[in-house]
């Protein structure tokens, strides 16, 4: 990272002597704007220019990944546990995926990150400090790209992809019976949560309205500069380096500088 | 009354044990709980690390080794922010007792023990109810030490704290890390306001203390039940004696 920054207090146990010199590049955006797509295509392409990528995304942790899917099947889920339980997920990724990442070089593309997760908790009205700084051991990214796309343009992919979910219309708390007017109404709420957020963090906006091949075309310019000052490291050596890295904070030992 | 962060207060009364592994809160606790029971209160009772949505991934986390200082902090605050909005919270607001074994404070004496920082774990459980009593069960390190390692017990690795290294010897580990958490709780006392029980005296003598504590808390809470059904049953001469087998005083 060309600078070591947390949101808050940072990350209990971390070495802030040792260099990160991967980047951290995070996609944003609603459901439906088409970020699983641009992801798949940006890899693919920062592979090709010889850089080793670790891909990652929400709810995707060993810890947590299976347990959150679980409960939120049940839909028992409740308003704060699934901000804990999205958190566990997150530090538990940050932690064992990309930090041990970053140190060993990788770009990491991740597939939202704190954002999404604070956007869908206020919207619910949890308490916005709170929420903020339980996230202050996230890792300041070096780019955030936002893909922004207005509902009528969001609509349709919706319905075309795979249907509207429970969770993405907002049925756990939007007061609508049906998933068309639950999801109008939540997602519009996301979406206006993610403009108020833009300017606080940073976001690169890019146009989700525009063809998939104008959007990615975008993305790539953005990439360009955001890698212009990282020399490629070749996979190979990559994992390597992810090896060594592993190894050592295997025997790291959180906790014993504090004891005489 | 118990109060929300906010301020906000309970109807419900919340009543919480804390100590070190050892104190003996337990058991006190178990006594207190049986006692309400006798007086007719409806009574709800949470243990640390129950909760059925959650369990399951502290447990994974804990038998792959998977857990740092900071998901082991987040996944148990998980696990009582499910406990609070699905049991503690709705029987508190329904005007009953709440009993819980362990509370926020041993979260915040095992993580700040485990080298995570004081104010962000106290910010993460702001969710939590503030209780309406908590019981500190204070017992000098090496009686409790006596108590647990004894029978010379499977230690298991975080509850010996062998994730922050300070031992090979998990028994060594384990009283290193009791005493790191003791010193918390001692830290706790003032900054929370929480009511010491000499854990040294005698059973019987500590029991009675504890309900000396709560009995001005007691009046105006819930009742278990509205004694008309009883009295119905004496009608027809049955007094539930076997109730007991079909509805057990504690849920599993």
């Amino acid at each position: 990272m060309t600078e070591i920054r947390f949101y808050g207090e940072g990350l209990a146990g971390f070495d802030r002597k040792k260099p990160l010199p991967g980047r951290l590049i995070v996609v944003e955006g609603t459901d439906g704007v088409g970020r699983s797509t641009q992801i798949a295509l940006l890899r693919e392409w920062v592979e090709s220019k010889g850089y080793a990528v670790q891909a990652t995304g929400l709810k995707r942790s060993a810890l947590a990944g299976v347990g959150i899917k679980q409960a939120m099947q049940g839909h028992t889920l409740g308003n704060i546990t699934a901000n804990l339980f999205y958190a566990t997920d997150m530090v538990d990724r940050l932690e064992k995926v990309i930090i041990p990442a970053l140190r060993a070089g990788f770009v990491v593309l991740t597939d939202r990150y704190v954002y999404s997760i604070i956007a869908r908790a206020l919207v619910r009205g949890v308490d916005p400090t709170w929420i903020r700084s339980i996230f202050g051991f996230a890792l300041v990214p070096d780019a955030v790209f936002y893909l922004q796309a207005d509902l009528p343009h969001l609509i349709p992919r919706v319905l075309g992809a795979r249907g509207f979910d429970y969770w993405e219309s907002g049925m756990d708390f939007v007061a609508q019976h049906d998933y068309f007017d639950a999801f109008v109404e939540y997602q519009s709420s996301l979406l206006a949560q993610f403009e108020a957020m833009a300017k606080e963090y940073v976001f690169r906006s890019i146009d989700a309205t525009a063809s998939i091949r104008d959007v990615f075309r975008t993305l790539k310019g953005e990439m360009k500069e955001v890698l212009s000052d990282m020399k490629p490291i070749s996979p190979k050596k990559a994992e390597k380096e992810l090896a060594d890295v592993k190894a050592v904070d295997r025997v790291a030992v959180p906790g014993r500088k504090h004891e005489k | 009354m118990a109060h929300l962060a906010d301020g906000r207060s309970l109807p419900g009364k919340l009543f919480i044990v804390e100590g070190i592994d050892g104190s003996g809160k337990s058991t006190q606790l178990d006594l207190l709980r049986k006692w309400l029971v006798g007086e007719g209160y409806l009574v709800a009772f949470s243990e640390w690390n129950s909760s059925p949505l959650v369990k399951s991934t502290t447990k994974l986390g804990k038998k792959e080794l998977m857990l740092t200082p900071s998901s082991f902090s987040l996944i148990h605050a998980a696990d009582l922010a499910d406990r609070t909005e699905r049991q503690i919270l709705p029987a508190l607001k329904a005007g009953a007792i709440v009993l819980a074994d362990r509370y926020i404070y041993t979260a915040f004496g095992r993580d700040v023990a485990r080298g995570v920082s004081p104010s962000w774990v106290r910010k993460v459980y702001d969710f939590a109810v503030r209780p309406t009593v908590a019981l500190y069960f204070r017992v000098p390190l090496e009686e409790s030490l006596r108590r647990i390692l004894d029978g010379r017990p499977q230690l298991k690795y975080y509850e010996a704290g062998m994730d922050l290294r300070l031992s090979h010897d998990p028994y060594e580990s384990f009283a290193l890390f009791q005493r790191r958490i003791l010193d918390e709780y001692e830290k706790m006392v003032d900054e929370f306001g929480l009511t010491v029980i000499d854990a040294t005296l005698p059973l019987v003598e500590q029991q009675e203390i504890v309900r000396e504590i709560v009995t001005p808390h007691l009046p105006g809470a819930l009742q278990a039940e509205p004694s008309a059904w009883r009295e119905v049953l004496a009608g027809e001469s049955v007094y539930g004696r076997y109730l007991g087998e079909v509805l057990p005083e504690r849920e599993a």
